[in-house]
């Protein structure tokens, strides 16, 4: 770390300043509070001020060299002091011989002089204090400023790797059972095997392809969820009964990639594949109070036991849009009887 | 003439079913008695037809095709038919034997019949190969959620939630449990296993209690103890079990 003073153009002026300041008020005290004829009074305040506002510039020295951090209190306390005491006497030795031997040849002057000597060393021990904790303040606002824009960087960085593995994540059952119907339907019936490998490679491409970008539009988001429901729809068409209602003016709101398809997938998993009859899926999207409100029902077999806990599936949706939004309860579950809803509310962002 | 087999297919979605059917098409010695769309159907149809050979999928509604094959009173050549199953693969590499990985090509399933072929004429060593299946499953599961119990042709799915005790009865093990109390063909070793040892504890050679359920222990006589259930009922304490307990309060 540099010099704190010469980091920036301002600073030294503005220091030069508060001591110009000081020499007035220091002049003026002289020439009216103890009399000295005031070219005398001017002389002094100058030289005595100016020296010392160069010597304090090395006070920042001794800060980084003793540093509060490593050490304990009565060691920087007996450096301090003794720094002070020998600062403060080179100061005044420097002042004795610009004034009392060069530029004022008065013998009251140098009578007064040598009277204000121990005051001017408590002074000078003094300004060497107030100096040193001004630049350790300095210190530690900076390196409070740095930790402070590490850990912004830091969370930025897991917030980014976060997002990323709460991605949606490839059920592999869905995976091979999915093939398993494309090989069965080639041999039945060659056409729909066809359009069965199209969907299913335009589901995975648009999960895969979406890691960068990390909102879309809900129209997307609807499309890619509806390749999905399309493809289990072949492996159990005669157990699935969708139904949407979806209010045009939600389309192209933006929402984060990848929100919606889970809740399908929640739907299909613990209502479609635990249930041994028909499971209807309601799709509803509506915009309330500046809110995006998206809303996936379906009914389920209350007797079905290994349903445990929201599922992951829900738990990344929940974590993500409060990491996205910086708001939680953005989604609600409610389950009653054999009846499972999840309802996400999206903050409707202007653009 | 040869006696025709038969075979059922068990499988919850209909393009799973359809590829089986269509690669039969080449053994007219088989003959397709039932399709079933999940366990309930499954067992029932195996009990009414008694086929051959069944084709099983694992993942299937409400019972899988572990659960339901413990159902069965008869034993028919089981090939599997799962997607992936992280306990199956290992099984029946180990095995060699009836399992098809999905999706799985002709020749794949013309190895598979001609193993079940070779089997039904080898009794013995399709008994072997069906309970290495079981055990097999069983010792990989990792605790029960779930127990199904068949009475009559009523199958009933006890959840372990909802169960308090497991007694000892001769070859079976009694389940006690809020909906009443169940026969189950297991040994209290297969619970113990595969019970989460925080929830339940074997208090007894005979007895499994769950934990919570238990509301105090008393002295029953010198140098043995009983356990009180929160319904009141007795049960009493090996030494180790007397053990365990105290370790655990």
């Amino acid at each position: 770390m540099s010099h704190p003073l010469f980091q920036r153009k301002n600073s030294l002026f503005y220091y030069l300043f508060v001591w110009s300041l000081i020499t007035v008020s220091h002049t003026v005290i002289l020439n009216i509070g103890i009399g000295l004829r005031w070219e005398f009074a001017l002389w002094d305040g100058i030289v005595l001020n100016l020296t010392y506002a160069f010597l304090a510039l090395s006070f920042w020295y001794s800060c980084k060299f003793i540093s509060l951090e490593k050490r304990n209190f009565f060691p920087i306390l007996i450096n301090h002091s003794l720094a002070s005491v020998v600062s403060s006497l080179i100061w005044l030795g420097i002042a004795y011989i610009i004034l009392v031997r060069i530029a004022i040849p008065d013998q009251l002057y140098h009578k007064f002089f040598n009277n204000a000597f121990l005051w001017r060393l408590l002074i000078g021990i003094l300004f060497y204090f107030i100096m040193v904790s001004f630049y350790y303040l300095l210190i530690y606002y900076q390196s409070f400023h740095e930790k402070l824009l590490r850990e912004s960087e830091l969370k930025a960085l897991v917030k980014e790797a976060e997002l990323k593995t709460l991605k949606f994540q490839i059920n592999p059952h869905f995976i091979f059972n999915s093939l398993n119907s494309i090989n069965s339907l080639i041999l039945s019936s060659p056409q729909k095997a066809g359009e069965m490998t199209i969907k299913l490679s335009e589901f995975l491409r648009s999960t895969l392809a979406k890691n960068e970008a990390q909102t879309g539009k809900l129209e997307d988001e609807i499309r890619t969820a509806k390749l999905y429901l399309d493809i289990e729809e072949v492996r159990f068409g005669d157990k699935i009964d969708f139904i949407e209602e979806v209010d045009g003016k939600c389309l192209n709101k933006a929402v984060p990639s990848m929100i919606l398809q889970p809740l399908f997938e929640n739907a299909i998993k613990h209502g479609v594949y635990e249930s041994i009859e028909m499971v209807q899926i309601k799709f509803t999207c509506r915009i309330n109070n500046n809110y995006l409100k998206i809303m996936v029902e379906n009914n389920f077999d209350p007797e079905t036991v290994n349903r445990t806990g929201i599922g992951v599936g829900l738990d990344n949706i929940r974590n993500r849009l409060e990491k996205a939004y910086n708001q939680s309860n953005l989604l609600h579950i409610e389950k009653e009887n054999s009846h499972f809803r999840a309802i996400i509310n999206i903050p409707i962002e202007e653009r | 003439m040869k006696k025709k087999l038969s075979a059922i297919i068990i499988d919850d979605e209909a393009p799973a079913r359809d590829i089986i059917k269509t690669y039969l098409d080449e053994f007219p010695d088989v003959e397709i008695a039932a399709e079933c769309r999940n366990g309930f159907e499954g067992v029932k149809a195996i009990h009414e037809l008694n086929p051959n050979i069944v084709f099983l999928d694992i993942q299937m509604p409400k019972i899988s095709g572990f659960e339901m094959l413990e159902l069965l009173d008869v034993e028919p050549i089981i090939i599997f038919t799962t997607a992936f199953d992280e306990y199956a693969v290992k099984a029946f590499e180990v095995n060699a034997a009836d399992y098809l990985l999905k999706p799985f090509s002709r020749e794949r399933f013309r190895e598979s019949i001609v193993k079940a072929k070779g089997l039904l004429k080898d009794k013995s060593k399709k008994r072997e190969i069906t309970n290495k299946l079981i055990h097999h499953h069983d010792s990989n599961i990792q605790y029960l959620e779930r127990v199904v119990i068949k009475s009559g042709w009523r199958i009933k799915i006890v959840p372990i939630e909802s169960v308090f005790w497991f007694e000892a009865q001769d070859d079976y093990v009694m389940i006690h449990a809020n909906e009443g109390k169940f026969l189950k063909q297991k040994t209290m070793k297969f619970f113990e296993r595969h019970l989460n040892p925080r929830d339940f504890i074997r208090i007894h050679r005979s007895h499994i209690v769950r934990i919570s359920h238990i509301k105090q222990i008393e002295p029953f006589s010198k140098m043995s103890y009983q356990a009180i259930l929160n319904n009141g009922i007795s049960i009493p304490l090996s030494k180790t079990g007397y053990q365990k307990i105290k370790d655990i309060i």
